[in-house]
């Protein structure tokens, strides 16, 4: 779709008239239109009796003075709401500024195709894929006491429009899965497993094959969970698995290259840039680029193309992930990360697919074999950081001891600790499996963005790990 | 503020949903607006204003259930919108326990929506300049830095050399306003005003070290709003945890700072909801009426707590609120059952969530932190915690922590890259003290708490 002018009911005319109203106040105007709906399906106690849509439409004005930021919206998109928008955001009160022109952004490849459009399969369908996820499920694992699986799904129509005279509109979809299965030892002890999968797509995500992959995933290495213990805890080596083990650098890296944190002198490498930051070899690359993934963007929140931009090369920071702010600041060109939860939130630095390339130290099993005595980890729940001291936190649902180069006792519900830079520094080995994780990460900076995550089997040596 | 006209508009999406085939409807008409602006290094970095409305309906059709939301309130889009909906609600399963509630438990006092005092009218008055004035003089980067950017050793916990890198502070007011309307005759109101101010701050110690901390405060009354030692606050912590790092592995007494303590009662009170009881997914599963805490842990949920945000007099299916015994003495004295959940459950039906719960004060009232300090004589005091979880089913805990040791009820140093690990069963059996010194601008009233023997690594 070229714009959406007609969906949102304004003439370019009218957008022209907005910005410069907002350019009485900085030196930069963008609008961001947004129309989603959002759908649910509910299956819990072995029926989908539980559904819904919601429906939310407006645009958001920006104006920038320098750094400064004046910011409003509403959710009519008749022309004299807009203009009390844009004449709020202006009340920033900056020096002023003028259109300029610029080449039209170039096109970027359509990273989510839809195959088959959620609105044109009946609910009952969808309905029949969840009884059917369940039935999977307790066919494969009769201890299976409760699942809950939500089927989510929506579709966002956006138009933005600039000071620069370029509109851009995108056409975001985007479908989840989430299954929450407990299961019952008989006696009294139960246990609880959280699987998702996530997609810029249509229902053609709903396949046998993704029913069977969530299934086996629900259900894998059940006995090892109800055997699992907590671990003595303490410094050790870690092995991370390929994929969810991604959260590390999400977490631990990835807000620290964020170029809001940096340009306010908050994060701890906002004076690291061209310095060697871990192993050569390493690669950590922050991606909006990869077809159908919960992060890819054909053009970020400011019309700025999509974009796959290498944070880290042979080791050595190369790059901070900017918006037109921070771009500016540095005099840099935006990388395509300004992102925003909705039209009432002002864009910032965001993530999109964060992970590191594989490497070339072997395999996971010769990962393992290396390590007399650590801990492997390989499912996460969630985790934090904090981003001047470079601390971080992840919580680990699932994982075994390692003694003397052999997996042995399983643990779970630990958390692992570190700082992100020594993080980094104290990678060792990276395996060459690189995996991208398609959970239904979500990233919660300041506003909530759909992200994703991924990673090769890596070992760090001297992270604190908790328990008993 | 919600206008008569859009009180109207609400109760006609009752007819329309009657006129859709809907047996019945609950109607929920929100509308709030919000001022915001922040700082940065003391000059005025984002203003921000927003205004939102939206109205859910939540549609039982042909003995099916479904819910909608839209911001979208023409006459004729809502139309559409509900006709769409009930459609929707009769493709899914029949469900014989959605039902609305059950008339007499519904709220008849929440008239005006001013009936908790929460509701400043004096808000309305705020100017844009007021506005930022209130941002900039809360703001202390300017005021305590040196020309090099350092901060007073006083003010830096008698450390010298640490310099402010920043302060990013943000000052907001808002009001909020929400009309539920059903179609069995309810019709309920809830108006609040809010003042807020938060602050972040990083400072850099001479060894180039950063730290960062934050603190906030906020008030429904404008009078009551002073926002003039957050900034203040924010630099304290941020220079107590200069030089921390991780103490040894092993059982601790832990003090949990007030602002924080929340943390540790919010996954009891989700385990007491009934949508986790009855799915399997909570570790307080027949836990009702059974002693399984100290003693010491009393939790009564107070929702009429007039002046204080977060009292309201009723839930979102405009059941009457009261107070109520949560936890007496140890013993769990109820679960959080919704209508829906009450019929799934075969439980009496309750409010469908704690509205304003408050730990009371153990062994006695008038406890703070200097006194579980003392009570406790040495361990650590958690001022902070960093990402972790909860198992719901069995109430294993992990959480990343920072704080400070302490010795003899005093402070020693600072910790942090540490993990507190435990069962909230078992943490909860070895309560100490829980102290009364609440922030009442926080949601849920908790004190410092202290408890013995918890497990942290390092």
């Amino acid at each position: 779709m070229d714009n959406n002018r007609d969906l949102f009911g304004v003439s370019l005319a009218q957008l022209r008239s907005l910005v410069s109203e907002g350019l009485k106040g900085g030196s930069w105007c963008d609008l961001y239109f947004e129309q989603t709906s959002y759908n649910d399906l509910l299956l819990r106690d072995s029926v989908v009796a539980s559904g819904g849509f919601h429906l939310d439409y407006g645009c958001g004005i920006r104006v920038l003075d320098g750094e400064k930021t004046g910011y409003a919206y509403s959710e009519s998109t008749d022309y004299q709401s807009l203009l009390d928008a844009a004449r709020a955001a202006a009340a920033l009160a900056g020096k002023g500024g003028v259109f300029s022109a610029s080449p039209a952004p170039e096109r970027p490849a359509d990273l989510y195709p839809v195959a088959r459009s959620w609105d044109g399969v009946p609910k009952k369908e969808l309905a029949r894929w969840l009884e059917r996820l369940e039935e999977k499920i307790r066919e494969l694992e009769p201890r299976t006491l409760k699942v809950i699986a939500l089927l989510s799904w929506s579709h966002s129509e956006v138009m933005m429009y600039n000071s620069l005279d370029s509109l851009t509109s995108d056409s975001r979809p985007l479908g989840n899965v989430t299954v929450t299965v407990i299961f019952s030892d008989g006696g009294a002890r139960t246990e609880q497993r959280n699987v998702s999968r996530s997609y810029r797509c249509g229902a053609e995500m709903l396949s046998d094959t993704l029913l069977e992959e969530l299934a086996g995933e629900a259900v894998s290495a059940l006995d090892d969970s109800f055997a699992a213990r907590r671990p003595k805890g303490g410094k050790m080596s870690v092995v991370m698995g390929a994929g969810a083990s991604g959260i590390l650098l999400h977490e631990a890296m990835g807000h620290a290259f964020e170029a809001d944190f940096n340009r306010k002198g908050q994060s701890i490498f906002c004076d690291r840039m061209g310095s060697r930051i871990c192993k050569k070899g390493i690669n950590i690359i922050d991606d909006g680029t990869i077809p159908l993934n919960r992060g890819a963007l054909r053009f970020d929140d400011e019309g700025v193309p999509g974009q796959k931009t290498y944070m880290v090369e042979d080791g050595v920071l190369t790059s901070y992930l900017h918006d037109r702010i921070s771009a500016g600041w540095y005099g840099v060109a935006p990388t395509g990360n300004g992102r925003r939860e909705s039209f009432r939130y002002n864009p910032i630095p965001r993530m999109r697919a964060t992970y590191m390339e594989s490497g070339s130290d072997g395999t996971l099993d010769d990962l393992i074999g290396s390590v007399r005595k650590g801990i492997y980890v390989d499912k996460f729940a969630n985790g934090e950081v904090k981003i001047g001291e470079g601390d971080f936190t992840f919580y680990v649902n699932r994982g075994y001891l390692i003694e003397n180069g052999r997996l042995t006792m399983p643990v779970k519900d630990i958390n692992i600790i570190g700082n992100g830079p020594q993080a980094l520094a104290d990678i060792v080995a990276v395996a060459g499996d690189l995996k991208i994780d398609n959970s239904t990460w979500t990233c919660g900076k300041e506003q909530s963005v759909a992200v994703s995550c991924g990673i090769p089997s890596v070992l760090i040596k001297n992270l604190t790990v908790g328990g008993e | 503020m919600i206008t008569e006209q859009e009180r109207q508009i609400a109760a006609s999406c009752l007819d329309i949903a009657r006129e859709a085939g809907a047996s019945g409807a609950r109607i929920t008409l929100t509308k709030s607006t919000e001022d915001l602006i922040a700082t940065l290094d003391g000059q005025i970095d984002k203003v921000t204003r927003c205004a939102d409305r939206s109205l859910s309906i939540a549609l039982f059709v042909d003995g099916r259930f479904g819910s909608f939301s839209t911001n979208k309130l023409e006459a004729a889009a809502l139309k559409d919108f509900i006709f769409r909906a009930a459609d929707t609600v009769r493709m899914l399963a029949p469900d014989s326990f959605r039902r609305l509630p059950d008339p007499s438990r519904l709220c008849t006092s929440a008239r005006s929506g001013r009936e908790m005092d929460i509701y400043d009218p004096s808000h309305e008055a705020v100017t844009p300049a007021a506005r930022r004035r209130a941002a900039l003089d809360a703001a202390v980067f300017g005021r305590i830095r040196s020309d090099e950017g350092i901060i007073p050793s006083d003010l830096a916990g008698g450390k010298e050399g640490v310099r402010l890198i920043s302060e990013e502070g943000e000052y907001s007011d808002s009001d909020y306003d929400v009309l539920v309307l059903d179609s069995q005759g309810l019709e309920c109101r809830h108006s609040e005003t809010s003042f807020d101010y938060g602050v972040e701050v990083t400072v850099e110690d001479e060894n180039g070290d950063k730290y960062s901390d934050y603190w906030w405060t906020a008030s429904p009354r404008l009078a009551d709003f002073d926002a003039s030692a957050c900034g203040l606050e924010a630099v304290r912590r941020a220079c107590a945890q200069i030089g921390a790092g991780p103490a040894p592995s092993g059982k601790y007494n832990m003090v949990v700072s007030r602002e924080v303590s929340s943390r540790l009662v919010t996954p009891l009170l989700n385990a007491l909801n009934a949508y986790s009881i009855q799915q399997g997914n909570s570790f307080l599963v027949g836990s009702k009426d059974r002693q399984l805490f100290s003693e010491g842990l009393s939790i009564v949920d107070e929702p009429w707590r007039k002046g204080e945000s977060g009292s309201k007099l009723f839930d979102s299916e405009g059941v009457a609120t009261a107070e109520a015994p949560i936890v007496s003495d140890g013993a769990v004295r109820r679960y959080f059952v919704n209508t829906y959940m009450a019929g799934k459950l075969g439980e009496a039906p309750t409010v469908e969530d704690a509205i304003r719960p408050r730990v009371c004060g153990y062994p006695s009232p008038g406890l703070d932190a200097e006194a579980l300090l003392q009570r406790c004589g040495s361990g650590i005091l958690v001022t902070d915690f960093n990402g972790g979880n909860c198992n719901m089913t069995t109430g294993d805990f992990s959480y990343g922590i920072a704080g400070q040791i302490f010795e003899n009820g005093r402070i020693v140093r600072p910790v942090s890259e540490m993990l507190v690990t435990g069962n909230f069963l078992e943490l909860w059996k070895h309560l100490i003290a829980a102290g009364d010194d609440y922030r009442l601008c926080t949601t849920k009233l908790v004190g410092t708490l202290a408890f013995s023997d918890v497990d942290f690594s390092g």
